[in-house]
């Protein structure tokens, strides 16, 4: 869908001065946090672009909300429009906490309608169909909503289907857990993971094939499940075994290196290309077939699953999904990795975990490419070319043990990319834990307030 | 430049989260200031510095084990540094607080009132 389509003349930009809308009262000293200074918020007073268009945005979890609030600083008489109907917004980086028991599940829950930016209309529905080619969404209650400018920041579809007899409301239940569903599954989760510690047993840890958010999770899930089973002394009576559906159990060669040393130490057996297939809840036995379609079942005292991800119908069966290349099977955007911009619809643009990109399907993503998104978009409004180059920045807090983690960062080649020199990021580090903890969660409100 | 800023917004976040308290705490030491503010000596100050160096030195052997760690988990430098810093940030912090009491609590002869 070309430009020309659009019901909206792009309009030159006009230099004005921009409404401060926040003037910060805030405490500080260092990280000491007590004294009280004024000081303006914004970083760059830039001029914002009177524009009469209207911009839809599918989604309203970080992604969704953080351009909402960025394009609201940017645009002047813009309309923007939510489509979400999620009531309660998760802090998802907090589930593993949950789920391991370090923090209380209060902790991740949040009100959705709190952190709407104003001026915003909010559409209660979900997205249920994408017709770009005549600028329009349909949502599950039957509305047709035009648009100018789409951003799609639906987050990712949980395949549960494609493992047989898997019950996501069993979870808690049988040894059955997994961090990733909701708030309510980490915290059964813990429970399942504390029962379990007291008397130890066969522990399966398991990994899919798909692209996955957070995909260090289930390497937390099982360096904590380690953990807390020495704490509890149960070590030599526990076994963890690891079947990840790939090759790896990172993607990125150095990090993944690393893991596999580390958990040769701690004895944990990992076993590669073994995707699980099926699971009998009751019978505590599930079922990983190998690419050579060999089936094998194991039996388990303790099971950690994560399901295969891909992108939400609305979005796999529309023409906004890559129709071809390794993105296709699961139905992500088609995006360009660079701009973010849909490659063949302009007016489109991307954010968050329903890209299709080689990687980066986490909140650090969101953060350093909700400015960039939000400023391509901007620029086409504006009729200019998106100028800048995402480097496929991602952040992973990888947790160790109770008390230290790994602060990783890497782009799409799989670099290494501290964000400070002086980080060392295969270094054990009471800092790095200290971040995931204590600081992260600050700093996604700050990105999702659009502030950094 | 980015990291600073966000830095700074962690900092308010976290401020943003507890504001009931410091505003409670920023008015207490207002009031404090007000009442001690013929006497604010720098004898007064020495001893709120005394004070903080006190609750920087707590900190700093406490804030691993106040934050589900341990010192055995300190893995370089960086660790440290970090550690350190807080503790001295909140040691400052606290030395500020104290300042205005100490003040008022300063024997006479010690802080003669300023006229």
């Amino acid at each position: 869908m070309p430009d020309t389509d659009l019901n909206h003349t792009p309009q030159p930009p006009q230099p004005q001065q921009r409404n401060t809308r926040r003037a910060w009262l805030g405490g500080m000293a260092g990280a000491g946090v007590v004294a009280t200074a004024g000081w303006q918020a914004l970083p760059a007073q830039a001029a914002r672009l009177p524009s009469k268009a209207h911009i839809v945005i599918a989604g309203s979890g970080l992604a969704g909300l953080a351009i909402a609030h960025r394009l609201g600083d940017m645009l002047d008489g813009a309309k923007i429009t939510i489509i979400d109907a999620k009531e309660v917004h998760n802090y998802q980086p907090g589930f593993t906490l949950v789920a391991t028991g370090i923090w209380p599940v209060t902790k991740v829950i949040d009100s959705n309608a709190a952190l709407q930016p104003a001026g915003v209309q909010w559409i209660k529905e979900m997205v249920a169909e994408f017709d770009p080619a005549a600028n329009t969404v349909v949502t599950s209650g039957g509305q047709r909503i035009r648009y100018d400018y789409l951003v799609v920041a639906t987050g990712t579809h949980q395949d549960w289907a494609q493992i047989e007899g898997m019950d996501v409301k069993a979870i808690g239940q049988n040894g059955l857990t997994s961090v990733y569903p909701s708030s309510e599954a980490a915290t059964a989760t813990w429970a399942t993971m504390d029962a379990f510690r007291q008397k130890g047993g066969e522990a399966v840890m398991t990994l899919p094939a798909t692209p996955l958010k957070c995909a260090g999770a289930p390497l937390k899930m099982t360096f904590m499940l380690r953990d807390r089973l020495a704490q509890s002394g149960m070590l030599d009576k526990s076994k963890i075994n690891f079947y990840s559906a790939l090759g790896n159990v990172f993607g990125v060669p150095k990090i993944n290196d690393a893991v596999l040393e580390r958990w040769k130490t701690l004895g944990v057996d990992v076993h590669f290309t073994q995707k699980i297939t099926a699971i009998d809840i009751g019978a505590r036995r599930a079922t990983f077939a190998s690419p050579e379609g060999e089936k094998t079942e194991v039996p388990y005292d303790f099971i950690h699953v994560v399901p295969p991800m891909r992108a939400p119908d609305a979005v796999k069966n529309s023409d906004l999904a890559w129709k071809e290349g390794p993105m296709a099977a699961g139905g992500w955007l088609e995006v360009s990795k660079d701009t973010l911009q849909h490659r063949r619809y302009k007016n489109v643009f991307g954010l968050g975990d329903i890209n299709g990109t080689p990687r980066g399907k986490t909140a650090a993503t969101v953060k350093k490419s909700a400015p960039l998104v939000a400023q391509h978009l901007v620029d086409v409004i504006a009729g200019r070319e998106p100028g800048q180059k995402f480097d496929g920045y991602t952040s992973c807090p990888m947790i160790l043990r109770e008390g230290s983690a790994w602060l990783i960062e890497f782009d799409y080649e799989g670099k290494l990319i501290p964000s400070l020199p002086m980080i060392e990021p295969l270094q054990d580090s009471y800092f790095a834990w200290l971040m995931k903890i204590r600081m992260l969660k600050p700093a996604y409100m700050a990105v999702l307030k659009g502030r950094v | 430049m980015y990291e600073i800023w966000l830095v700074l917004n962690i900092v308010y976040e976290i401020a943003l989260s507890i504001w009931p308290a410091l505003l409670l705490i920023a008015l207490v030491w207002v009031a404090l200031l007000v009442a001690a503010r013929q006497r604010l000596s720098a004898r007064a100050f020495k001893q709120a510095c005394v004070f903080g160096s006190l609750v920087a030195f707590m900190l700093a052997i406490s804030l691993p084990a106040l934050t589900q760690s341990s010192f055995a988990n300190m893995g370089y430098w960086v660790d440290w540094a970090n550690l350190l810093g807080v503790a001295a940030g909140l040691g400052a912090a606290a030395a500020l607080l104290m300042w205005p009491l100490a003040a008022l609590v300063c024997p006479g002869n010690a802080c003669p009132v300023r006229r």
